[in-house]
């Protein structure tokens, strides 16, 4: 018999003894469910969060910051500057010749009842700012005017605060009408309120943005505009592709929370290891008459060995689909609010991750088991009581 | 006692069995005491602020409050002080070392007296006007010692004599401040405390920044005033320039706590799943020990033994490991508060302190003998209805 269909006739004589030891597999499967539902459970928050930041984006954008202001509540780029960087070559046109680029910045607004202040923001969009977006469109209500007092929501905020077209917001100079609810293809924009920069900043009774955000004429364009600027000794700037902008936020929110999933699951895998070297410890040595019998009929100490790793990595695989399935139920799609709106997601490739690390929990904890069923004896495993 | 021996007997009857059983007890205990420890941690840095202190605020982000508000606000109902705080900064001489100052004015220590700095570091502030204080984890972070100059810069626009430096001694290091700050770092801002005097920044900064604070901290007499009197700071500063917005600090740090990611909620799902676990392998082990010994408990109800002793004698089995466990596991959560308060201290991360307190270890262990009795109770059921001659007989 080759080795291959060894490991299958112990593999199939072990499952089927599962039925004498059913609570033992119970206890691997249930650990690995909960080692699994925890850790997929966790990262579903960033996995919801990378796809809202990392959606794939045009990397022929560029996005320029007043120099050691580099997030969006900072004020320090002033209008000349703006006018100075709209000057530099590469940045792409509209087909109507307009350039493709936005001076843009955020503000709070009053706090909504029991939020945090900073949890409600406007930001201010110029001319440009909507052709920026090919995603954004108006899901009801109307754009705003350029000019007037007028806001838009998008459907993250609108959800998450109750707001809708005819809500009122109040700014420094009166109550702003919500005109309209927008999309934007999931963006962190749909966190916020967004309306006609001049205006806003009339109301915030302040001149300065807090960026510049610029389509290139091509992707090969960036290195000459970002050494255009940064070389231009009127401004003091720092320029990056949006793209790499995406990661930098996404790491300030996201970074701590996935290293505490990790160590979370890390600490909870480690007693699933000891809860698996104990059961399979027991399993080998409720069956080492059966060993000892199949070793004296010509099976091989590989092939046993293999079938106990195989058993427990089986175990561990069906523990660790219900605990993804369950986290699937529990949280795939729901709303959340970290500073912005997002869904928690469990993409397939989390799912594969789950499997992955119970599997492999459960090879670590099952390799000693194997080890000592593959070195038993015929004789000493049939002497065995 | 006269069943400990024989509990201790069947606890090692299998050691490599005992020990495995221990040590994923062990990681399931310690998982959930770091939880605990983070659920309070969380849970303390909300509960340590006070109703009755206020913070006020710009209602629209203009981050500038004249100072004259000062006595308006003194003279409304219930207050009992008002100061003002101020936020400048930027970069140390090493232009990649972030600073920022919190400057306060002399009435701090009245309207904020749980800020943890003494009367003599209040006194010795209020004669060394470029003088500073740090938290101790500042000033690990840091490296600074007693007596230090520390060198700001903030932008050649930053001071009125253009240089945009300012020149500081460290006085001292005070407590850290309870709670977490969520925001995120940035080279304009950072997390470190520390403390100047408002005086100095009014005669070295900028001359329009001199005559405002950014925050006004304003204390009232009973917690139950400071709702009404936050009504009343915004009623009365709705149409003024700057409008006011004002929350008292313990409900400030609720609605940041609810905006964040919800650390509290979260670590008590992760305790009850560590839970859950703790108690399958537990149940596990004593179902599995007993079912092997069915024969050795039939023989000592043979010689007299009832049920209530041996379900004394099973709950003791399974109570030992689980104790021994908690123990154990309580000792690794404590490391781990170690390492974690250590990561803190070092800026490597952001939460609060974990406290583990004998009351986390109470919990922990009420817990392992809420999982012993829980585990013990199939077992002891089967136990109940075995036939005594099957039993001794092996059958």
């Amino acid at each position: 018999m080759s080795e291959l269909r060894q490991v299958v006739a112990v593999l199939y004589i072990g499952i089927g003894s599962l039925r004498e030891r059913y609570t033992t597999a119970f206890v691997i499967v249930i650990g690995m469910a909960c080692v699994v539902g925890v850790l997929t459970s966790m990262l579903s928050l960033t996995a919801g969060m990378a796809a809202a930041y990392l959606r794939p984006r045009d990397a022929a954008r560029a996005i320029v910051w007043a120099d050691h202001a580099v997030f969006d509540q900072s004020l320090s780029l002033k209008p000349e500057d703006v006018a100075t960087v709209l000057d530099t070559p590469g940045i792409a046109k509209a087909p109507d010749g307009t350039l493709l680029a936005d001076a843009e910045f955020t503000m709070d607004t009053l706090p909504v009842e029991g939020y945090a202040a900073g949890s409600l923001k406007v930001d201010g969009l110029g001319p440009a700012g909507v052709a920026l977006r090919p995603e954004f469109k108006i899901v009801s209500g109307r754009t705003f005017r350029p000019g007037a007092r007028e806001l838009l929501v998008g459907v993250g905020a609108a959800r998450k605060f109750r707001l809708a077209v005819g809500s009122q917001i109040r700014l420094r100079d009166g109550a702003w009408p919500v005109v309209g609810v927008f999309s934007c293809g999931s963006d962190i924009i749909e966190s916020h309120l967004v309306g006609d920069a001049v205006t806003l900043m009339a109301a915030r009774r302040a001149s300065g943005f807090a960026h510049v955000l610029v389509q290139l004429a091509s992707v090969d364009a960036y290195p000459a505009f970002q050494n255009w600027l940064i070389r231009n000794p009127a401004l003091s700037v720092f320029v990056e592709r949006t793209t790499d902008y995406d990661r930098r936020a996404l790491g300030v929110h996201a970074a701590f929370f996935t290293g505490m999933a990790y160590v979370i699951s890390a600490i909870m895998a480690l007693g699933a290891l000891f809860a698996v070297l104990k059961i399979m410890y027991g399993a080998v040595r409720a069956r080492t008459r059966e060993i000892g019998t199949l070793r004296a009929i010509g099976f091989g100490a590989a092939p046993v060995a293999l079938s106990i790793l195989l058993e427990a990595a089986l175990l561990a695989a069906i523990g660790a689909l219900i605990g993804a399935v369950l986290a699937w139920i529990l949280f795939d799609g729901r709303d959340i609010w970290v500073w912005g709106a997002f869904k928690l997601h469990i993409p397939p490739s989390l799912w594969l991750l789950g499997l992955a690390w119970g599997v492999s929990t459960a090879v670590l904890g099952g390799l000693l088991p194997a080890l000592r069923a593959g070195r038993l004896t015929p004789v000493e495993a049939l002497r065995s009581e | 006692m006269k069943l400990f021996p024989l509990a201790w007997a069947a606890l090692w009857r299998n050691p490599t069995d005992s020990l495995l059983l221990i040590a994923g007890l062990s990681v399931g205990f310690a998982l959930f005491g770091a939880m605990i420890a983070v659920n309070a941690a969380y849970q303390r840095a909300i509960d340590d602020l006070r109703m009755d202190r206020l913070i006020v605020s710009c209602a629209f982000d203009c981050g500038a409050i004249p100072i004259g508000y000062r006595e308006q606000l003194a003279r409304i109902p219930h207050v009992t002080a008002v100061a003002g705080q101020m936020w400048i900064g930027e970069h140390e001489e090493d232009a990649r070392q972030p600073i920022t100052v919190m400057f306060v004015d002399e009435a701090m220590h009245s309207a904020w007296p749980e800020f943890p700095m003494s009367a003599a570091d209040w006194r010795a502030l209020a004669v060394s006007p470029s003088g500073i204080f740090l938290t101790r984890k500042a000033a690990v972070r840091r490296h600074f010692h007693i007596g230090d100059s520390v060198a700001m810069y903030s932008g050649r626009d930053g001071t009125a004599d253009g240089t945009g430096i300012w020149n500081f001694t460290v006085l001292g290091f005070i407590p850290d401040l309870p709670g977490w700050e969520s925001a995120s770092e940035g080279p304009d801002w950072n997390r470190d405390t520390i403390v100047g005097n408002l005086r100095y920044m009014q005669n070295w900064g900028r001359p329009d920044e001199s005559s405002f604070v950014t925050v006004m901290r304003v204390a009232v007499d009973h917690p139950e005033s400071a709702r009404a009197v936050c009504r009343e700071i915004e009623a009365r500063y709705t149409n003024a320039n700057p409008a006011l917005r004002c929350v008292p600090a313990r409900d400030d740090a609720q609605e940041l706590a609810d905006a964040n990611i919800n650390m509290r909620q979260i670590s008590l799902g992760i305790a009850t799943a560590g839970l859950f676990m703790i108690l399958f392998l537990c149940a596990n082990g004593i179902a599995e020990s007993v079912r092997e010994r069915l024969r050795e408990f039939g023989t000592l109800k043979a010689l007299g033994f009832g049920d209530g002793r041996i379900a004394t004698l099973v709950v003791l089995e399974t109570a030992i490991p689980t104790l021994l466990a908690a123990v154990i596991g309580g000792a690794i959560a404590l490391a781990i508060n170690v390492v974690v308060a250590r990561l803190v201290t070092l800026g490597a991360i952001n939460m609060p302190d974990l406290p583990l307190s004998p009351s986390t270890f109470g919990l922990a262990l009420a817990a392992a003998l809420a999982v012993a009795l829980l585990s013990a109770l199939a077992p002891l059921y089967r136990l109940r209805r075995i036939d005594v001659a099957s039993a001794v007989a092996g059958r």
